[in-house]
């Protein structure tokens, strides 16, 4: 009966008395609409001999925890009146707390003894045992499930911090490109003592045309190669100089010079400096700029004297 | 043979008379020269006897003792005698073969300390552990010095239990040499065995407390004995309260509150720090163990203990605690198939298996005192038994030999929650004091091991401290309707122990207004003052009382007795089928109590034709012994009912409204324990105002489901049942019990809208019926 009233509701589409509904208001026509088809089914189907058991149980829990004293907040207070039971022992004087002679009262019931059922056999402990590996394992996932909702929250946050990353990373590389350009301009100098600040680049520039070299002369390092394992070579004791220079084959000291620049890679300031974060390494070269040459790397401006007097500061910031 | 005796508080002291001819004629030697060794008057009396004893009504022993003065020599004397002191005849032979066990009992050596508190103590505290003699012991030692054949005073002893009180007051007269139901009697509910003579009474506490509606001073006795007070059963409880009251009026009661647990630092301090007297218990060492993980079935694991004990362990008795008959007759047998086992495949020695259980027919329940059995063949391996018992091992008797006790931790306790007025009994964890006891129980005879299922953290951790007093555990609506009789106006500040929980109270108030027992005011009306007369529960009580208004008084008697009976229907594992098609043979379509009733009047006619009873019972899987026992009940009820004029009649078995009537005078009390069916699908009902979900338990005869019915009890297990269900029709709710049914006090829900509807009907039925 009550399912027909209902469905014929659904079809006038309207709407229950929103005081009623303990539905969120949001609820659009079409949420509804799938709800009340969701309920329908659901009130059809008939409910599993185990869900009415535990509907029982939960009812009857609920109903367990529920004191006689506060009328519980799904009643209609109005219409249910205080309990006759209560107010003849408000008439004995009965005004909360325990009930007994006053040298007793302390220690005696405010509730009732809660009401336990146990599983068939369980023995003392096992539910408790059960409980405990419950939780922890409801806790450990839980944890997990936090992580993965921080990590969800962050996602904009790390795209946009990927993104000025690379925006400073690329920033570092044309400082350091204005830091290299400068100091040779001002004085040579030799790989070496290149300043830490922008060596990565001519190590990258080096390394960049060290291949190209190498794949120019892909031959040459073959020779080396085979020198070394003693393997027949094409060396022809014939040739000379002349003819290893016509075969394109580079001297005999340049093909050491790599061998040492190779070993050479091993640079602990360099990656000491690498490691930094791209917005430190940042800070470093324009404040070398700034040192060496003041020049403002954010101004664009090679001030002429030490105050440099004009550029609003050190950091990006300040020239906006 | 003598600790076989003093040993269990039920065997019966018949043993005795399997004495030797030659014994006797040497004891009363031995008594002869005793006499000769007293003084003068003693045998002055004894000489008198012959002719005038019996005129002076009690004569010569007790002369010499004054109430009040007596010392232990002077009683010892006086029951040495060859007089019986409170017969005025000749001692039998039994009588000074059971007097030298009691000698040797723990509590005798204290006789004159307990007399010496007792001359100076109004309120005493006595804690003896079971097997000291304090049952059958300080009761005698206090009719030797009250001498109540001088006061008119009587001497109550109060027991937990009906078994107890009877088979307490039976070897009391033994001892006593006198005839049980005259100078030592008992009285339990629906049985009353005094007499006029009576001096010395052992009763229940529900019964004393009964006696006490109408002598609200207890003014019948001279002292009043609480005995096994640690159970703290819910009438123990309020005797203990009222008689702290009455301690005020009436200086000359003695009270003596015994107790077999060492706590009893709580009954003294609530009753005014009364003095306390402990005999110290025989016990030995017991070796505690536990398991190292909790148990996944506490039942197979007993069953395996036990089965370990006998394997492995040196001689001495098991004693396995477990919760219900069911239980306990699964594991008897599961052990009985495994040692046939052992015994074929492994050489064990046998092994007996006795269950032990309230309901268990006394001469059954007697066999746990058989001896262990013998090897089975000269130089095999000991035999032994195993006891497979519930709680009422764990204090009210002893039984000798044991030396293992396997204790789960369980036992089935009474549990009652305002809240949804669910009252059932549930298997719930002991507590400390209970496992300590039953651990104790090893250590009777010699050192015994106690094997805990249960981890030691568990035990710390899970268990409580103490047992919660059943008055904590249970509805109360009998007892404040006892004490609104009783005179007790204040039932707040009424000092009680453990007072229970405010809302028990007000619940219990609550039933009572709605059965009109108790107006709006909470005073005590004239029904309820009728009810009270009644040792029944208030529901029960006011369907009798106005069953008449039904025409079918005589049936709801029958009825009543039946429902105030452990089961009828006896439902054996070995013939489970052919037991339901017998019940099936009295079942009424509309329901169990109608069933009930047909089987009673089965039982009745069968009898009436001559027929052998209990074979007839047997052959119907029906229980002879509670048959009886509610046909007795039925004899008592209908003797108050007499006694307050209330009618009895039936309406003639043709009329059609025969079992109409009586299903409507169900309601009549009933009417706060009705469901009705969620959906005309469904196999669930929701109770009415409670909004409980129920289902019938199976052990129904109602096959086709009914809308509503009314139920005698909701049962708690891991599913929630209502048991001995009866079809009815909702009109007749709104017209017997029209308060409750008010519909302005129900909450929305389809049970009010199923109501409503019917209201709208029957006004409308009414309507036509004017309008035409």
């Amino acid at each position: 009966m009550a399912e027909d009233s209902e469905e014929e509701d659904y079809m006038k589409m309207t709407f229950p008395d929103p005081s009623t509904s303990s539905l969120p208001q949001k609820e659009t026509s079409l949420q509804r609409r799938l709800r009340l088809r969701r309920e329908a089914e659901a009130r059809s189907r008939p409910k599993s001999k185990a869900e009415l058991l535990a509907e029982a149980e939960s009812r009857l829990q609920q109903t367990h925890s529920q004191s006689l004293f506060s009328p519980s907040p799904s009643s209609s207070s109005t219409t249910a009146p205080k309990s006759k039971g209560l107010k003849m022992m408000a008439k004995m004087g009965f005004t909360g707390g325990s009930l007994g002679a006053s040298s007793s009262k302390k220690d005696g019931l405010v509730e009732p003894i809660r009401v336990e059922v146990r599983d068939g056999r369980e023995g003392i402990g096992l539910r408790s045992e059960k409980k405990r590996k419950l939780e922890e394992a409801m806790k450990a996932r839980d944890e997990e499930v936090k992580k993965a909702r921080v990590d969800e929250e962050g996602y904009r946050e790390r795209v946009r911090r990927e993104r000025e990353d690379a925006r400073l990373e690329r920033l570092v590389w044309a400082a350091m490109g204005v830091a290299e350009t400068m100091d040779s301009e001002s004085r040579d100098r030799k790989v070496k003592t290149v300043p830490v600040v922008y060596r990565g680049l001519v190590r990258k520039r080096e390394e960049v045309e060290r291949k190209a070299r190498e794949e120019k002369m892909g031959r040459g390092v073959g020779v080396v190669q085979a020198t070394k394992t003693g393997l027949p070579t094409f060396d022809d004791p014939d040739e000379d100089a002349d003819d290893r220079h016509a075969l394109g084959r580079t001297v005999d000291d340049e093909t050491e010079e790599y061998v040492v620049e190779e070993g050479d890679d091993e640079d602990v300031e360099l990656d000491k400096f690498n490691a930094l974060a791209p917005d430190e390494r940042l800070r470093r070269v324009v404040e070398y700029l700034r040192d060496r040459h003041r020049y403002c790397f954010w101004c664009k401006y090679q001030y002429p004297d030490e105050d440099m007097l004009g550029c609003p500061g050190l950091t990006e910031e300040d020239h906006d | 043979m003598a600790d076989g005796r003093s040993g269990s508080k039920r065997s019966s002291a018949d043993i005795d008379n399997s004495t030797q001819d030659s014994k006797r004629v040497k004891m009363a030697k031995g008594g002869d020269a005793k006499d000769s060794d007293r003084l003068n008057p003693y045998l002055a009396h004894h000489y008198e006897d012959d002719n005038n004893g019996q005129k002076n009504g009690f004569g010569g022993p007790l002369d010499k003792l004054q109430r009040h003065t007596t010392t232990a020599a002077q009683a010892a004397a006086a029951e040495d005698s060859d007089l019986n002191p409170w017969t005025g005849q000749p001692h039998s032979q039994r009588y000074f073969d059971i007097l030298k066990t009691r000698r040797n009992l723990p509590v005798s050596k204290q006789r004159q300390e307990f007399l010496n508190m007792y001359h100076e103590k109004q309120i005493l505290v006595f804690v003896g552990e079971t097997g000291s003699g304090k049952t059958t012991q300080i009761p005698q030692y206090v009719l030797y010095d009250e001498l109540p054949h001088l006061t008119g005073k009587l001497i109550a002893c109060t027991q937990p239990r009906r078994v107890a009180a009877m088979s307490v007051a039976q070897r009391v007269a033994n001892e006593l040499d006198v005839e049980l139901g005259e100078e030592v009697g008992y009285s339990i509910r629906f049985e009353n065995k005094t007499g006029p003579k009576t001096l010395l009474k052992y009763m229940t506490d529900g019964q004393l407390l009964r006696e006490s509606m109408h002598d609200h001073d207890m003014s019948r006795y001279g002292c009043i004995i609480l005995d096994e007070a640690h159970e703290r059963t819910l009438a123990t409880d309020i005797l203990m309260a009222l008689l702290k009251q009455i301690a005020g009026r009436r200086k000359d009661l003695k009270i003596i509150v015994m107790s077999a647990t060492l706590d009893a630092q709580k009954f003294q301090s609530y009753f005014y720090d009364a003095p306390l007297l402990a005999v110290p218990g025989r016990t030995h060492p017991v070796e505690i163990f536990y398991t190292p993980e909790p148990e996944r079935d506490y039942v197979e694991a007993a069953v395996r203990t036990v089965l370990q004990i006998h394997a492995t362990e040196p001689e001495g008795d098991i004693l396995l605690f477990l919760t219900g008959e069911e239980e306990i007759e699964d594991a008897c047998r599961r052990i009985n198939l495994e040692v046939d086992d052992m015994i074929r495949e492994s050489d064990a020695g046998p092994m007996k298996v006795y269950p032990l259980y309230g309901t268990l027919p006394p001469a059954q329940q007697q066999r746990i005192f058989d001896k262990a059995p013998e090897p089975i063949r000269p130089g095999g391996r000991p035999g032994r038994k195993c006891i497979v018992a519930t709680n009422i091992a764990e204090t009210s008797l002893t039984i000798d030999g044991i030396v293992y006790v396997v204790d789960p931790g369980f036992s089935k306790q009474k549990i009652y929650n305002p809240r949804s007025r669910v009252e059932s009994l549930l298997v719930s964890p002991i507590s400390k004091a209970s496992a300590q006891q039953r651990a104790g129980r090893a250590g009777r005879t010699r050192p015994g091991k106690c094997f805990r299922l249960y981890t030691e953290k568990a035990f710390k951790k899970e268990l409580i401290e103490q047992t919660y007093p059943e008055i904590l555990r249970s509805n109360l609506s009998n007892t404040v309707l006892e004490l609104k009789k009783l005179g007790v106006e204040d039932l707040v500040h009424f000092d009680l122990m453990d007072p229970p929980a405010p809302e028990t109270m007000m619940r219990a108030l609550e039933e009572l207004n709605y059965l009109a027992c108790l107006d709006d005011d909470g005073e005590l009306t004239k029904l309820g003052s009728l009810a009270s007369e009644f040792p029944l529960d208030p529901a029960l009580a006011v369907m009798l009382i106005s069953s008449p208004e039904f025409y079918c008084s005589n049936e709801i008697l029958s009825i009543t007795s039946l429902l105030s009976v452990p089961q009828i229907w006896v439902r054996p594992n070995s013939a489970r089928k052919r037991a339901d098609e017998m019940k099936q043979m009295f079942a009424h379509p509309d329901g169990d109590h109608l069933t009930l009733l047909n089987a009673y009047h089965a039982f009745k006619a069968a009898e009436q034709s001559g027929q052998d009873t209990k074979k007839w019972c047997h052959e119907h899987f029906l229980s002879f012994r509670h048959l009886t026992s509610a046909d007795n009940v039925r004899a008592q009820l209908r003797r108050i009912m007499e006694t307050n004029e209330i009618e009895l009649m039936s309406t003639p078995f043709q009329d059609k409204d025969y079992y109409t009537n009586i299903r409507r005078a169900l309601l009549a009390g009933f009417f706060m324990q009705v469901a009705m069916r969620e959906s005309s699908n469904s196999k669930i009902y929701k109770t009415v105002k409670d909004d409980q979900l129920v289902m019938i338990h199976p052990s129904t005869v109602v096959s086709s489901p009914y809308d509503w019915v009314v139920y005698n009890e909701f049962v708690l297990t891991t599913k929630q049942y209502v048991r001995t269900v009866t079809n009815i029709r909702p009109e007749w709710l709104l017209e017997i019990a029209p308060v409750y049914y008010d519909l302005d006090t129900f909450e929305k829900g389809e049970i009010k809208s199923a109501l409503t509807r019917i209201t709208e009907k029957i006004r409308r039925r009414q309507a036509m019926k004017g309008g035409r």
